[in-house]
């Protein structure tokens, strides 16, 4: 029942507060930006792109597949590169330039089987559009557009339920806060690690399925989206799982809502996007550079209340 | 078995390389600049380059073009080569007698600028080239005083993904832009070589770009020597103490990023001249940032001779890839461009981790010879 805009800022939002959602996460437990994060959504898109045109099944079966791949493409990294590299004392830049040389790994297997795509089984890989393979739903609308938000909400519940209501998610509470002590406490770190990142890894795998079945795929349509994940985690504070989120949702509605309303304005700058999530981080950074999750609710409120109605910051 | 058609593919294969190996040993070297010297992690290598090489596409052309008034039409024009090259070029597009558009009719201002003025004046095809490589590290200069700010500011992990993120700030503008160079289409960029002529043309652009990579080289390797240099080390290694001793560290980071950016938008603008056209899409994060950040990590940062051989490893393993493609592809289902990425990504991990300080390390530098320091020491021995 939305109209065109409100289906488009609902899809990329969501899709761009999980995949910032997943960025968060890795930099939360083991401190370093993954630079590599969107081109595993890319990992998503090109398994939904094999399901649908190479095997002719249904859309939506290639999430789990798309999940797997790309947490499995994550924690790869996590064991085989970053692991080694925190245990061997690397630099913190080191580790970013490992995500670095993954990205470059990422990017071209997935140009390697876009073109193994189009020479072998005579698929279009590139630039293609996949909205055909979505499902209709009556009154509604397109599949993706309830899966995006349902999506999110599953996240966000199974991970509420976790990390407040069981043992593993107390640990990994507890790992993010403390590794040492909470290694020291007999908490598996190594395990909290791990499973981060194939969680991170998953849920851009997800993302990418939906953004493939809504936007013109190629193999670095992720890689394009990185600016806007950097800047809605950056908002979102980069230390907490839900301030990601909420980032994720403030950047991908300002960046669609906000070129619309500005191209009415100046026409010209349609085509620049880019502008906006540049603008978020900037503005971030200059004034609550904390992010939303320092910014203190509690005590804004209080002083709301004691100033008799007036905010004085 | 050596013919005269073997060893000219062999000379053309030689300036190709030897171009590519200057132009990002100039970038490298001022990756390593930054940050093997002064250990700041620029990840948005790519606006500087941009930079300058948006000049070289953008500035000349128009400066001669206003110069020679080609903007009104045929008429106007006050050089008669130029003149007499429009009006050959007339019947494909006669609206170009009464007024031409830089980007529009960019195609017939650059081949009758080279024709009737550039490509019969040595010396001013030369001041055309000096004034804009000039030109691109004012530009480049005034990028990384923008670059500084965050970098003065931001903690490495924010200051990587600012300046990933403001990195292709440009590239978006240039290409959605049509106005600066072409857009979507690109642009045609004047040739400062063609007095040249013929093959050599190719060669002497390519000797001078190794020439500016050798001058780059010489003075990275004396600011590695010089009294700056150390100061930079100690920044890097620790941030603290070089306060402490009274340098301003905020300072010495904003002229390492200014000199830098000047430096690698040179490059930019040198690449511009010898690939003849760009387009902004060339422009993006991983030809320009994380290439060079492979080739100086692979190499060994904090030391000219390791980004030296980085840049030689990469680029030669490459174009011999390239030079080879029709020999291996068919047997592929897939095309062997994207391997030496992949190669190199996995190369780079492993480097990372069993060998991190890359090929060639970086050696404590002396302040006095070699021979002198040693002398010292004999005597104190003997004492």
């Amino acid at each position: 029942m939305l109209d065109p805009l409100a289906r488009d800022a609902v899809i990329y939002a969501s899709t761009l507060s999980m995949l910032s959602l997943g960025l968060t996460l890795t930099y939360m437990t083991t401190r370093v930006p993954n630079f590599a994060h969107g081109s595993l959504a890319t990992i998503g898109s090109y398994a939904l792109l094999t399901f649908t045109s190479v095997l002719n099944w249904n859309a939506y079966y290639s999430i789990p597949a798309a999940i797997t791949l790309s947490g499995g493409a994550a924690v790869a990294f996590y064991l085989l590169a970053l692991r080694p590299l925190i245990r061997r004392g690397a630099s913190f830049v080191h580790q970013m330039i490992a995500t670095i040389a993954y990205e470059l790994v990422l990017l071209a297997s997935l140009n390697i089987y876009a073109d193994v795509l189009s020479r072998t089984f005579r698929v279009t890989s590139r630039d293609v559009l996949l909205r055909r393979f979505d499902v209709q739903i009556q009154g509604f609308g397109p599949g993706v557009l309830l899966a995006s938000i349902l999506m999110v909400a599953v996240t966000l519940t199974l991970l509420l339920l976790l990390l407040h209501k069981t043992r593993f998610g107390v640990a990994m509470r507890a790992s993010i806060e403390n590794p040492t002590l909470a290694g020291a406490l007999g908490v598996n770190v190594q395990l909290v690690y791990l499973f981060s990142w194939f969680l991170a890894g998953g849920l851009a795998g997800a993302s990418g399925v939906l953004l493939g079945l809504w936007y013109q795929q190629d193999p670095a349509f992720g890689s394009r989206m990185l600016v806007s994940v950097f800047a809605s985690s950056i908002l979102g504070g980069l230390s907490s799982i839900y301030g990601a989120v909420l980032g994720g949702y403030v950047v991908g509605l300002l960046e669609i809502y906000g070129i619309f309303l500005a191209s009415r304005v100046w026409p010209w700058i349609l085509p620049y996007r880019i502008i906006f999530p540049l603008l978020i981080m900037s503005v971030t950074l200059l004034i609550f550079p904390r992010g939303l999750a320092g910014v203190q609710l509690s005590s804004l409120l209080a002083r709301f209340r004691r100033s008799g109605g007036s905010v004085e910051v | 078995m050596i013919d005269a058609e073997s060893l000219r593919l062999a000379y053309v294969f030689a300036v190709d390389l030897l171009a590519f190996l200057g132009v990002y040993l100039i970038v490298n070297l001022t990756l390593e600049l930054e940050y093997g010297k002064a250990g700041i992690p620029n990840f948005g290598k790519v606006l500087s380059v941009a930079g300058g090489a948006f000049v070289a596409g953008a500035v000349p052309g128009r400066v001669l073009a206003s110069a020679y008034n080609m903007f009104s039409g045929a008429e106007g024009i006050t050089n008669p080569t130029i003149a007499e090259c429009v009006r050959g070029l007339a019947p494909q597009k006669p609206a170009i007698l009464t007024r031409m558009d830089y980007i529009e009719d960019n195609v017939v201002i650059a081949t009758c600028i080279q024709s009737g003025v550039l490509s019969v004046d040595p010396l001013l095809s030369t001041g055309v080239l000096v004034m804009t490589l000039l030109l691109a590290a004012a530009v480049g200069a005034v990028l990384g005083l923008v670059a500084s700010y965050p970098a003065l500011r931001l903690r490495e992990d924010y200051l990587a993904m600012t300046l990933l993120a403001f990195g292709e700030f440009l590239t978006a503008i240039g290409y959605y832009n049509r106005e600066i160079i072409g857009g979507t289409l690109g642009i045609q960029v004047i040739d400062p070589f063609s007095w040249v002529g013929g093959g050599a043309r190719f060669a002497v652009a390519t000797l001078t770009i190794v020439l500016v990579a050798v001058l780059v080289a010489l003075y990275v390797r004396s600011v590695g020597r010089s009294p700056f240099g150390r100061v930079l080390r100690a920044m890097r290694d620790q941030e603290l103490a070089a306060e402490v001793l009274g340098k301003d560290t905020v300072s010495y980071k904003r002229t390492v990023l200014m000199i830098s950016s000047a430096i690698a938008a040179i490059a930019g603008a040198l690449w511009a001249f010898y690939s003849g056209g760009i387009i902004a899409t060339a422009f993006d994060r991983v030809t320009w940032t994380f290439l060079p950040w492979v080739m100086v990590v692979l190499g060994g940062a904090g030391n000219y001779l390791g980004v030296a051989l980085g840049t030689g490893v990469y680029w030669s393993a490459r174009k011999l890839i390239d030079q080879y493609k029709f020999v291996i592809e068919p047997v592929l289902p897939f095309s062997i461009i994207w391997f030496d990425r992949l190669a190199f990504g996995v190369l780079l991990i492993v480097l990372l981790i069993v060998r991190p300080r890359g090929l060639i390390p970086e050696k404590p530098t002396y302040a006095l010879k070699k021979s002198t320091v040693r002398r010292i020491v004999e005597s104190l021995k003997t004492k």
